[in-house]
């Protein structure tokens, strides 16, 4: 029935989607605060699921191996932020830029390593079997649940601590305005370090959600980062709530291209995606929710 | 400290000593010093690119200075970061865009107590609700004292007028509780009223609160005309130092570098 073909996609297309505006969250929080895109945040994911997956394995225990991925994805963004990131501050933007390239390409060696190059299944925290209304297939599982609500409920709480914390005012005032920030006595160099922190969490928590579906692999999240990181651009790059609505769209829409397009369709996704990027770039080159204004020249 | 107590104190709040300072290989200040006394208003004085904000800068650790002292109250604060210059109680308003548009006039005013001690660093007694009781205090102070900011506390700063920005980026700094406060332009792009009602209010800040202001302007009549002391600055150079009135009335060098 076409109707419930079309909410099966929908839904199926939200769950997605949340993971990407995860991915796109950890993008926007590292450039508003420094204007870098961070090429590996994919790489860190994938690093802190061979981490959660490797406790899993020895534990036995799923939320073992979710909670230390997070915990993980702390310490590595703030890690990376101090050794690598910090000393290409003040510098020209480009050698911000190849470090993390460099940053990307020395964790996806490093996990081939430490674990091994092979395709490797990721357990799911809840059934994957999908869930029915009466006899009609809704085309989401409960872990899909799970999926949206930990991004949601990680991104509400998130917002909530920007916005009522004094921490997170720091870091809002250090992002907007590192110069007034410094003059108010907010040491920025910390609030970069805590964005990197909260980057390396929000990808860590979209790599656990998403490689029940995807594999794990040195390379697993790439093809996820660069969803990730559309999602992002049609946002605005710098608005969190243009990253959610970004990675929703993006979500939904490259369902309806693998689902209506059959199995050609699952190879036009990334193509789609970057369809998709062009035509906002070309219409609304600052992203759909930016308040950055373009000058025409 | 009252303005009568300060000005039998005598000794400058803040003094600046062979101050040597520059961007890449030019040289901006060289061996600037200039005395800012208690509860005075110093005017620092120049054309274009004499080194006036770059003095300022330089004072409020902007940038690092490559000689010199930077005295507050006998300590020297030279080289040290912004975050620890603004601790230790001088506080600069730079020229042009001071507030923060994408934060509410409260949030932007919180921003200026970043720099008070938290809570962690407090000796003992119950220093969260204390801090957090003084913290309202101290905002409804800055409420009192100006009035169209308390009416739109909850209004993005972006939706300020000018004159009330500028209201707002004094407020903030004064709230770091600023033994010193460094105002860079503070008259930049505003009209003539607003402009008047923004050196009234310095002029309040210097003789009630017995604040000590380092005012750099580029229109030297008007800051002249509130300051008790003025230096004038040339290609980073001190060419003349004396009270207001003196400057004031030196006529070669109105004309030569002051512009009127």
């Amino acid at each position: 029935m076409p109707v419930v073909e079309f909410l099966q996609f929908t839904l199926s297309g939200v769950v997605f989607g949340m993971i990407y505006a995860a991915i796109a969250l950890s993008l926007v929080l590292i450039w508003r605060g420094t204007r870098l895109l961070n090429y590996a945040q994919g790489g860190m994911a994938m690093f802190t699921t061979y981490v959660a997956i490797e406790v899993v394995y020895r534990t036995g225990s799923y939320w073992a191996g979710f909670v230390v991925a997070l915990a993980a994805g702390v310490v590595l963004g703030a890690v990376c932020q101090l050794t690598v990131i910090r000393p290409t501050m003040n510098k020209p933007p480009l050698n911000a830029v190849i470090v993390t390239i460099g940053l990307l390409i020395l964790l996806e060696g490093l996990a081939g390593i430490f674990f091994g190059g092979q395709y490797r299944s990721f357990p799911a925290a809840f059934s994957i079997t999908g869930l029915r209304i009466g006899t009609t297939p809704l085309g989401v599982s409960r872990f899909d649940v799970f999926v949206v609500a930990a991004v949601l409920v990680t991104t509400l709480a998130l917002a909530a601590a920007f916005k009522y914390t004094s921490t997170g005012l720091r870091m809002r005032a250090a992002a907007f305005n590192a110069t007034i920030a410094r003059l108010s006595g907010i040491r920025v160099a910390r609030m970069l370090t805590i964005g990197w922190a909260l980057a390396g969490l929000l990808g860590a928590l979209a790599g656990v959600l998403v490689s029940p579906s995807t594999f794990l692999y040195p390379n697993s999240m790439d093809a996820i980062f660069v969803f990730g990181f559309t999602a992002a651009v049609i946002g605005g790059l710098d608005s969190p709530v243009g990253a959610v609505v970004g990675g929703l769209l993006l979500g939904i829409a490259l369902s309806y291209v693998a689902g209506y397009l059959g199995s050609k369709g699952s190879d036009l996704t990334s193509l789609v995606a970057l369809g998709i990027l062009v035509v906002v770039l070309m219409i609304r080159p600052d992203g759909l929710f930016s308040a950055t204004k373009v000058r025409r020249v | 400290m009252s303005r009568a107590a300060a000005e039998h104190d005598g000794s400058p709040a803040l003094a600046v000593e062979g101050l040597v300072a520059g961007y890449g290989g030019v040289v901006a200040l060289d061996g600037v010093s200039i005395s800012a006394g208690t509860g005075a208003i110093t005017a620092v004085l120049g054309a274009n690119g004499a080194g006036k904000t770059t003095l300022l800068r330089a004072v409020s650790g902007m940038i690092r200075p490559r000689r010199g002292r930077v005295l507050l109250g006998g300590a020297d604060l030279a080289g040290r970061s912004p975050e620890q210059i603004v601790r230790a109680g001088i506080a600069h308003v730079p020229e042009g865009q001071g507030v923060i548009p994408e934060l509410t006039v409260e949030e932007n005013l919180r921003v200026g107590m970043m720099s008070w001690p938290g809570v962690l660093s407090r000796a003992s007694g119950s220093p969260s609700r204390n801090s957090r009781a003084e913290r309202a205090a101290a905002l409804d102070e800055a409420y009192g004292r100006f009035r169209p900011l308390a009416d739109r506390r909850r209004k993005l700063a972006a939706t300020l007028s000018g004159g009330e920005r500028q209201m707002l980026v004094i407020a903030r700094a004064l709230l770091s509780r600023p033994r010193v406060l460094l105002l860079d332009e503070p008259s930049l792009g505003l009209a003539p009223r607003i402009m008047a009602q923004v050196m009234d209010l310095v002029v309040r800040l210097s003789r009630e609160q017995g604040l000590t202001i380092v005012l750099v302007e580029q229109n030297a009549r008007s800051a002249l005309a509130v300051a008790d002391h003025g230096v004038v600055l040339n290609l980073g150079r001190v060419v003349a130092s004396a009270d207001a009135q003196t400057l004031a009335s030196d006529v070669a060098l109105r004309h030569h570098y002051l512009g009127f």
